[in-house]
């Protein structure tokens, strides 16, 4: 808890993370850090580690070698409430919102770390409980505002198009007031105006909240326009990594995504 | 290197310039996430997708235009005053109809009505469970147990039955009713780590190992449970208010153990209905539900699996020792072949016909399994097809168990989200 209270943004440091599966391995030996207040992008073709490592992130999975630090804590080996209690937020690339839930609960899910009504609290309708319910509720309408969701508060999630349910994920995370987020594909499967708003959201965020971030995507306009650092892994190894357009003229990333060398 | 639906570079720099007034805290906010930021630190000018900027000031007039946008979410989900709602009508007459049953019906209907009610208790503490949290539970039939038995040997005193002796504390018997579901909750914090490390249908198989242990002490722990003849219940005594049969009259009608009981078990419905649906509505009910959903989602944000897991076992488990004390009451003996697996399976029936996660859901479930077999069998000889018992034929008691297993049958493939989907709650229908 001693964590929460720093106030600087602290750098994720990932060191020689390595990860396997019966056989398998997913991650081998990967490192690259993100400065705090930075947007680092993690980039390669399917199957190249992106989701294992958000998820060695997160504390979904654990690391079989190495170490993941967030400033002075060392996140491996943590589980993911731990971690989410240190600020570390995520979305899915998968959307994980309960259809039938309004996108306001939903919302008010992220805030549970944040909260402390607990059963009896909640049970006999305590005046705290309903005092932490209102405020909490104020401070999500706007955080759905500024994502662009204020008119979908009252509505189920499921009702909403695809992308809308994707902003409802980035904003959940959002709501969990984090110092670093990870977005795990946030503009796939979206129409090209879903996508520039959520890339305007995310630049957003980094700009006004001063918190770092980590996203995985395909789409590389949307890396190129908001990442300040590329890491490229291939085969779950770390191939390349840089500023957008080193990484761009990289040979190797070019080999990887399209299988041959590079020809003008 | 893919390169789709790049916009414009000039319109990307205003896309990325019209999100930045939109500030949703400072940045200093963001530095101490503990605490909510006060509404008027945070204020949010306008949303993100607004593609023209928002002068800085400019704020309240966009707020009262998107509020304007949206008039339901102003009205809320109330509409009007409590005598202005046609629900509120039907729950004065719903309470007026079950505080005036016990002035007309007679003991078998009563038993019947006091048997759903207690039923109704131990659903509702299966469904946080099972319903709304996502955790398979066979063992709920122990936990009633405990709550039955534990009351017996709380207020019971040292006493010789059937020429047996039975121990007992001879406690004051709400001192030991209170007892008794602390006991059912403590014994679900016994199973806890277990509950709390499976998920979902494990839970269900590890937990029927508490059914067979159950039934095994139940049968021969005899100074305490009476072993295969069971214990009489001592009547539960409030306030110096007997439960018991002694005759009462009021408004000229002579009241009973059951009478009496009708009021103490509606109070404990209510008050735990009430409770339950105070937990699934707010923090601790949303966490349970990400539990259920989207249990990796869950821990991410910030939810403790097992220990949540943990807590909402130990729940149930009281309700269900509850459910067990009114049980044995109703009863005025506990019977150890009562508390088996059919029981565990009859409650589990009760919220997927009633309807999952819900405290409706249970209460409805509870009262179709427990009276619908009792009215099938009280009319069953009116039914065409059903000849006297022991002529051959189909008895009035199979028919009626025909006719239920059939409208369980039909409730789960017609009505797949129980039977409160048929009256859509006022919620759902915006």
């Amino acid at each position: 808890m001693s964590a929460t209270t720093t106030t600087a943004i602290a750098p994720l440091v990932v060191e020689e993370v390595t990860v396997r599966f019966a056989g398998l391995t997913a991650l081998d030996g990967v490192s690259f850090t993100v400065e705090p207040g930075s947007v680092h992008a993690v980039i390669g073709p399917n199957g190249a580690g992106k989701s294992t490592t958000f998820n060695v992130l997160s504390g979904v999975y654990r690391a079989t070698e190495g170490s993941v630090r967030f400033g002075d804590d060392e996140l491996t080996g943590l589980p993911p409430h731990r971690i989410a209690a240190l600020g570390v937020a995520r979305t899915f690339q998968n959307i994980a919102l309960p259809p039938h839930v309004t996108v306001a609960d939903s919302l008010l899910l992220g805030r549970h770390r944040l909260t402390r009504t607990g059963f009896v609290a909640a049970g006999l309708r305590l005046p705290s409980a309903a005092r932490e319910e209102r405020r909490h509720r104020e401070r999500v309408a706007e955080i759905a505002e500024f994502v662009g969701l204020a008119d979908d508060l009252d509505r189920p999630a499921g009702e909403l198009p695809y992308g809308k349910q994707k902003l409802v994920e980035l904003a959940r995370a959002l709501c969990m007031e984090p110092r670093i987020l990870l977005l795990d594909e946030p503009v796939a499967g979206m129409t090209a105006d879903e996508r520039r708003q959520t890339a305007a959201v995310v630049a957003g965020v980094r700009d006004s909240l001063g918190i770092s971030i980590v996203l995985v995507e395909h789409d590389m306009g949307v890396v190129m326009r908001l990442a300040d650092a590329v890491t490229v892994l291939d085969f779950g190894r770390r191939i390349a990594g840089g500023t957008p357009a080193q990484v761009q003229g990289d040979p190797a990333v070019v080999q990887a995504y399209l299988g041959t060398e590079a020809t003008p | 290197m893919s390169d789709t639906d790049r916009p414009g570079s000039a319109e990307r720099a205003e896309r990325v310039e019209a999100a930045k007034p939109s500030v949703p805290a400072p940045a200093g906010e963001a530095a101490k996430p503990s605490v909510p930021a006060p509404a008027g630190e945070a204020a949010v000018p306008a949303k993100a997708a607004d593609a023209a900027p928002v002068p800085p000031g400019g704020t309240e007039p966009a707020k009262a235009a998107s509020e304007a946008a949206r008039p339901g979410r102003v009205a809320g989900v109330r509409q009007g005053p409590p005598w202005r709602r046609p629900r509120a009508y039907l729950w004065v007459a719903l309470s007026l109809l079950l505080l005036a049953l016990p002035f007309y019906l007679d003991r078998f209907w009563l038993q019947a009505g006091l048997f759903a009610m207690a039923a109704a208790i131990g659903a509702i503490g299966i469904n946080l469970l099972t319903g709304a949290t996502g955790q398979l539970s066979m063992g709920h039939a122990f936990f009633l147990a405990i709550g039955a038995y534990g009351y017996c040997v709380l207020a019971g005193g040292n006493d010789v039955e059937s020429g047996h002796e039975l121990a007992g504390l001879g406690l004051p018997t709400w001192l030991a009713a209170v007892l008794a579901v602390l006991l059912a909750g403590l014994a679900g914090g016994v199973f806890s780590p277990i509950a709390g490390r499976l998920r979902g249908a494990y839970l269900g198989i590890a937990t029927l190992a508490l059914i067979f242990v159950g039934q095994h002490v139940l049968f021969n722990a005899r100074d305490l449970t009476g072993g295969f003849n069971g214990r009489s219940v001592p009547p539960l005594s409030l306030f110096g208010f007997e439960f018991d049969d002694s005759e009462l009259l009021v408004a000229a009608v002579p009241f009973q153990s059951m009478e009496k009981l009708w009021y103490a078990a509606l109070v404990a419905l209510l008050v735990c209905g009430l409770f339950a649906r105070g937990v699934l509505r707010s923090r601790p009910g949303r966490a349970m539900n990400a539990l259920r959903d989207h249990r990796i989602a869950a821990g991410v944000m910030g939810v403790p699996v097992a220990r949540y897991r943990a807590a909402v076992f130990v729940l149930s488990s009281m309700y269900a020792g509850l459910a067990g004390v009114l049980l044995a009451l109703i009863f005025q003996r506990t019977v150890p072949e009562y508390f088996g697996m059919i029981l565990s399976l009859e409650y589990l029936a009760m919220i997927v016909i009633g309807g999952l996660g819900t405290v409706a859901g249970a209460v409805v479930g509870a009262i179709f399994v427990s009276l619908l077999p009792q009215v099938l069998t009280r009319w069953s000889d009116a039914l065409p097809l059903v000849s006297a018992p022991g002529t051959g034929g189909v008895s009035p008691g199979e028919a009626s168990r025909y006719l239920y297993g059939a409208a369980v049958v039909a409730v789960v493939l017609f009505l797949p989200g129980g039977l409160t989907r048929l009256v859509p709650s006022p919620r759902e229908k915006k």
